[in-house]
This record gives structure tokens, C-alpha cells and sequence, in this order.
């Protein structure tokens, strides 16, 4: 499985430079399929959807007013879209710490021999196969003023922590994260599970031959080499926190007063909702421009020094015994 | 990966172990348990006697089916194409396929509304089935090509001096050789398309045609708001897929590994 995220990273295009083959068959019928799906359906969604942004328009009357890029200049000014960009921000921030420690911290002790590792880890994979809109009434009832976690925070002698965690401004964000990072860590975890099977055992042995105790190794040596799976998962959390849409959507309506509001809400509500079309489709090329930057930086990062290197050094590392 | 040899840090070990995985559990302890207050198996018997329960089931099974064959022979086709045989510009094609990975769904809303409302597809699987699969193939062709890339030309070449065409080369070596990333394939076009919230939400207003992410939406009509209903719908709706992973454990685990770097 690491495998794939290696390939993403390394060899996304860069087949072309094999030696010509011989093959003269013509492929071009062979990938027309997905052309007009994929390029075909997406491209037209995203030329007409820049057609929308220039309009002021409630998606159903035929008189469409053009207003050039007046949505745009709206968008920079509107205070909402701001927060919508900050709260993504921080978002992805903490779900992707979180969950990478949490990731390595339970790969390193399910690879420990630990009794019951096949249950505890069907335990934290299964949120991932949950479908968010299911999960959300359940979470709604628990973080809501009488419910379960407050229940919890009583009977543990926490009481006075108690509070309406989804109908507050101060907390309802957070509420979000960690409702967000019980859902993904299993994968994170299995994504590393597998990295770690990969690290030489020899190279681990040496270590600990030369007196290097258990956080040692982890911090000198498993951590470095698990470089190109954290690159993958930070490309996939941050495009994962631009979509971000089912989980705020269902527990909180992106409230109270906007405070889990994210671009993909934001969104939702102009477009369906409040019918301000124009304006949704702005944002939504506005969306659409940040993940695409954002996914082209992350892979240049991620492919200026690959594991390759980080390898080598936790390697040079271990020899030297430090 | 740690050596813990004494029993007092195995055991430290354990109970880390078990400490961290609590949470983990909690809310789905929290789901069924929240699901038999009150009423008991008495909300169960409400929820399965709702008219039409049955049906949110058949249309997710019906999209996710439509999604997976739609996605996999046009992911076959594509990357054999991608891989194996000659394209002028080749690497072009692949760019503008793969930019379509970062796209987020909400950004198709108002072009796929006004285009179903014209074309007529409004309210039809096909409204859903459609993006869900464009949204899903370029990925699937990146992981397919990769893999296919991987196999011998030699075999290829060979097939071909043996009198077969590129048809032949294709169902006889491609589809046989590719099955362990095809079931990667399989699996992540399944969970996504199952899982998938946003579409239906859209593009799905009868009621008869909505998938079983809508079933908590639909539940808090129905019963006004009663949560403990709600909840046994929410387990309900649950089961497949937990036991769809817990049959194909490793299956879901690596396809769902493999479809995450999207």
C-alpha cells in the first residue's frame, strides 16, 4: 500500500523518459472512455462554472446580469470566506499532527507484540469505512448539552467541564477536529503500519546493538524513513480539509454564527440555499485554484528530498551510533 | 518495533495500547447503546416497518454497482492505453486527467444541476453515477498505469509476434495480470461512492431514489426528531459496511490505502 504512495510521488509522469517502444498499436481510442468522462465532464463543470462566477444570477431566472469580476472582488472583501479559510487553516493543522502522532504511536505499538493488536486494530480502521453522514446524528447526541460525554465528564469527577460542546462557538471547531480524527487515524495507522514493515530490521538491531534505547531508535530511525508516507498524508489531509464538507454540514450547519464554517459549506449554502449562484460559483473556482496549488506545492516539497535520502541518513545515523 | 522484554513494561505497553483504542470504541458504544433506549428492539421493529426503508439500500447498491463498472472498464481501457501502446502527446492527456484530482465535489454543483435539468437526468442515478465516476477515475487510472508499467513488455511483444492484436493483448494479459490493483480499485470506488453524501443530497429529491447516507436526514421526519430511532437507523445503515470490512479485512485496508493519496 505504500507502495502507491511511493509511485504517486515518485513516478507520476516521468515514465516517458523509458526507450521508445516498439509497440505501434495507435491508444488513442484505448483512453477515449476516460477522456470524456473524466476530462470531459470535470472540464465542462469548470469552464461553465467560470461562465456562472462572472453572473449575478439565483440559478433559476433567464435573466442573468453580468457583473465581470465583481464576484471575486466580493469574495476578497467578505469576512466569512476569510473565516472559512482560517478555520481550514487550523483544521487541517490539527487533524494532521493529531493524527500523525496518534498514527505512528499506535503502528509502533501494534509492530511491538502486544496482545489483542487484530482487535485494537479493527477497533481504529473501522470509523474509516463509516460513512460521515452516518456517524453525524451519533456524534451530535453525544457532544449535545445532556449527552454522553458530559455524562462521562460527571461521573469521572469532571462535571464542572461540562458544557454544550456543539452549541458554542468556542468549542464546536474543535468538536469537528476530533470528530474528523476519529475518523481517519485508522488509516494513517495502516498507512504507517505498513511503512514500518518495510524499514530494515537489521538497521534496528544495529542501533540497539550500539546501546540506542526504544524512543531513540523511533526518533533517529523509524520516523526518518517513514518521510514519504507523511508527505502522501499531508497532501491527502490538506486536500481532505479543503473538501471538508458531510461533518460540519451534519453536526453543527456550519454554526452557531459561522464557526465551522469551511469553503465547501460556504458553498453549499450561497449555491442551494441562499440561491446567490454567481457568488457560489465563484468561490468555487476560488476553491478550486487553492487545491490545485496546494497540491502542486506539497508534491514539489514532497519530491525535493524523498525517503531516498532520509534513509541514508537515519542509516549513517545508526552506524555511527548516535 | 520495541523490545520490551520485562513484564511491567509489556504490560505499561498494553494498557498505553488499551487507553488509546477506548476513544476508538466509544462512539459506536455510544451509537448502539444510544439505539436500544426506550423502546429497546422496539425501535428497530419502527425503523425496519418505515415503508421504503429497504429502498435506501437497493439505490446505494444500485449507484455504488454503477460507479464500480463504469470506473473499472474505463480505468482498463485507459491505462493499458496509458502503459502499453503508442499515444502521440501521451503525457498531455495524462496532465489533464490528473489535475482532476484535487477537485472537490461541491465545486460541480451548479453546472451538473443546471446540465441534469436540461438533459433531463435530474432525479436519476445517472445524476449521481456519472460525476461520482469521473471524480474517481483519474486516480484509479494513475494506480492502474503505474501497475501496468510495471509489467514486462516482453510479454507484450511476445503476445504480439504470436499473432495477436492489441484486443487480445488486452483481455487475455491486461484484465488477468491487473487483478490485485483492480480490487484496490474496487475498493475505494466502492466506499466513495457508498459513502458519498453530497450527490444525493443534490441530485436525488424523490424520496424513493435516495441513497442511505440521506436515512438519518429522512429519519429525523419521520420521527420528529426522536433520537433513539434515529440511532437504530444509524446502526442499521452501519452494518454492511462493517461487515463488508470485517469479512474483506485486508482488502479494505489496502484499497482504501491505496485510494486515500488522492
Amino acid at each position: 500500500m505504500t507502495v502507491a504512495s511511493q509511485r504517486l510521488t515518485a513516478s507520476g509522469v516521468g515514465s516517458s523518459s523509458r526507450p521508445r517502444r516498439r509497440l505501434t498499436a495507435p491508444g488513442l481510442p484505448w483512453i477515449l472512455p476516460a477522456l470524456v468522462l473524466s476530462v470531459g465532464l470535470i472540464y465542462y463543470c469548470i469552464a461553465y462554472t467560470g461562465y456562472i462566477s462572472t453572473l449575478n444570477w439565483d440559478g433559476a431566472s433567464p435573466d442573468k446580469i453580468s457583473v465581470g469580476a465583481q464576484n471575486y472582488l466580493n469574495i476578497a472583501r467578505d469576512p466569512i470566506f476569510w473565516r472559512a479559510i482560517w478555520h481550514t487553516v487550523a483544521f487541517f493543522v490539527v487533524t494532521f499532527v493529531v493524527q500523525t502522532v496518534l498514527g505512528v504511536v499506535f503502528a509502533v505499538i501494534m509492530h511491538s507484540r502486544i496482545r489483542l493488536a487484530v482487535l485494537y486494530k479493527v477497533v481504529v480502521f473501522v470509523p474509516v469505512v463509516l460513512a460521515p453522514a452516518i456517524m453525524a446524528p451519533v456524534f451530535r447526541q453525544i457532544f449535545a448539552a445532556d449527552g454522553q460525554l458530559n455524562w462521562l465528564l460527571a461521573h469521572v469527577g469532571l462535571g464542572f467541564l461540562a458544557q454544550p460542546w456543539i452549541g458554542q462557538e468556542s468549542t464546536a471547531l474543535p468538536v469537528i477536529m476530533v470528530i474528523t480524527i476519529w475518523q481517519w487515524t485508522g488509516l494513517t495507522f495502516v498507512l504507517y503500519y505498513a511503512a514500518m514493515s518495510q524499514i530494515d530490521q537489521s538497521l534496528l538491531e544495529a542501533a540497539r546493538i550500539d546501546g540506542a534505547g526504544n524512543l531513540r531508535t523511533l526518533v533517529s530511525i523509524i520516523w526518518p524513513s517513514l518521510r514519504g508516507t507523511t508527505v502522501a498524508l499531508a497532501i491527502l489531509g490538506a486536500i481532505g480539509a479543503l473538501k471538508t464538507f458531510d461533518v460540519p454540514w451534519l453536526v453543527t450547519i456550519a454554526g452557531p454564527n459561522n464557526a465551522t464554517q469551511f469553503l465547501g459549506t460556504y458553498i453549499y449554502q450561497m449555491t442551494i440555499q441562499l440561491a446567490h449562484v454567481g457568488y457560489g460559483a465563484a468561490l468555487s473556482i476560488v476553491l478550486l485554484v487553492i487545491a490545485l496549488a496546494m497540491a502542486i506545492v506539497l508534491q514539489l516539497v514532497g519530491r525535493e528530498d524523498g525517503g531516498e535520502r532520509a534513509g541514508r541518513a537515519a542509516r549513517r545515523r545508526a552506524r555511527e551510533g548516535r | 518495533m520495541f523490545e520490551v522484554r520485562r513484564w511491567w513494561s509489556k504490560g505499561i505497553l498494553q494498557l498505553v495500547a488499551t487507553l488509546l483504542v477506548l476513544p476508538y470504541l466509544l462512539p459506536l458504544v455510544a451509537m448502539v447503546q444510544g439505539s436500544f433506549q426506550g423502546d429497546g428492539w422496539g425501535n428497530y421493529r419502527d425503523v425496519l416497518q418505515v415503508p421504503g426503508f429497504f429502498r435506501f439500500f437497493v439505490n446505494s447498491a444500485v449507484i455504488a454497482a454503477g460507479v464500480i463498472v463504469i470506473v473499472y472498464v474505463v480505468t482498463m481501457l485507459a491505462s493499458y492505453g496509458f502503459a502499453k501502446l503508442h499515444i502521440r502527446a501521451r503525457e498531455v492527456y495524462f496532465w489533464l486527467l490528473l489535475a482532476c484530482l484535487t477537485l472537490p465535489e461541491v465545486v460541480l454543483l451548479t453546472p451538473l444541476f443546471t446540465t441534469t435539468q436540461t438533459v433531463g437526468l435530474f432525479n436519476t442515478y445517472w445524476a449521481v453515477i456519472l460525476p461520482l465516476a469521473a471524480l474517481q477515475v483519474p486516480f484509479a487510472v494513475l494506480l492502474t498505469r503505474n501497475f501496468i508499467n510495471g509489467l514486462p513488455d516482453e510479454m507484450f511483444e511476445a503476445a504480439r509476434v504470436d499473432g495477436a492484436n492489441s484486443v487480445r493483448g488486452f483481455l487475455y494479459l491486461v484484465i488477468p495480470l491487473t487483478r490485485p490493483i483492480a480490487a484496490a480499485v474496487l475498493i475505494f470506488t466502492l466506499i466513495g461512492a457508498w459513502n458519498d453524501y453530497l450527490m444525493p443530497l443534490v441530485f436525488l429529491q424523490s424520496q424513493d431514489m435516495q441513497t442511505i447516507t440521506l436515512v438519518p436526514q429522512f429519519f429525523v421526519g419521520e420521527f420528529s426528531n426522536d433520537q433513539t430511532k434515529i440511532l437504530a437507523s444509524a446502526v442499521l445503515t452501519a452494518i454492511p459496511e462493517v461487515v463488508a470490512y470485517l469479512c474483506l479485512q485486508g482488502l479494505f485496508e489496502r484499497g482504501l490505502s491505496a485510494g486515500a493519496i488522492k
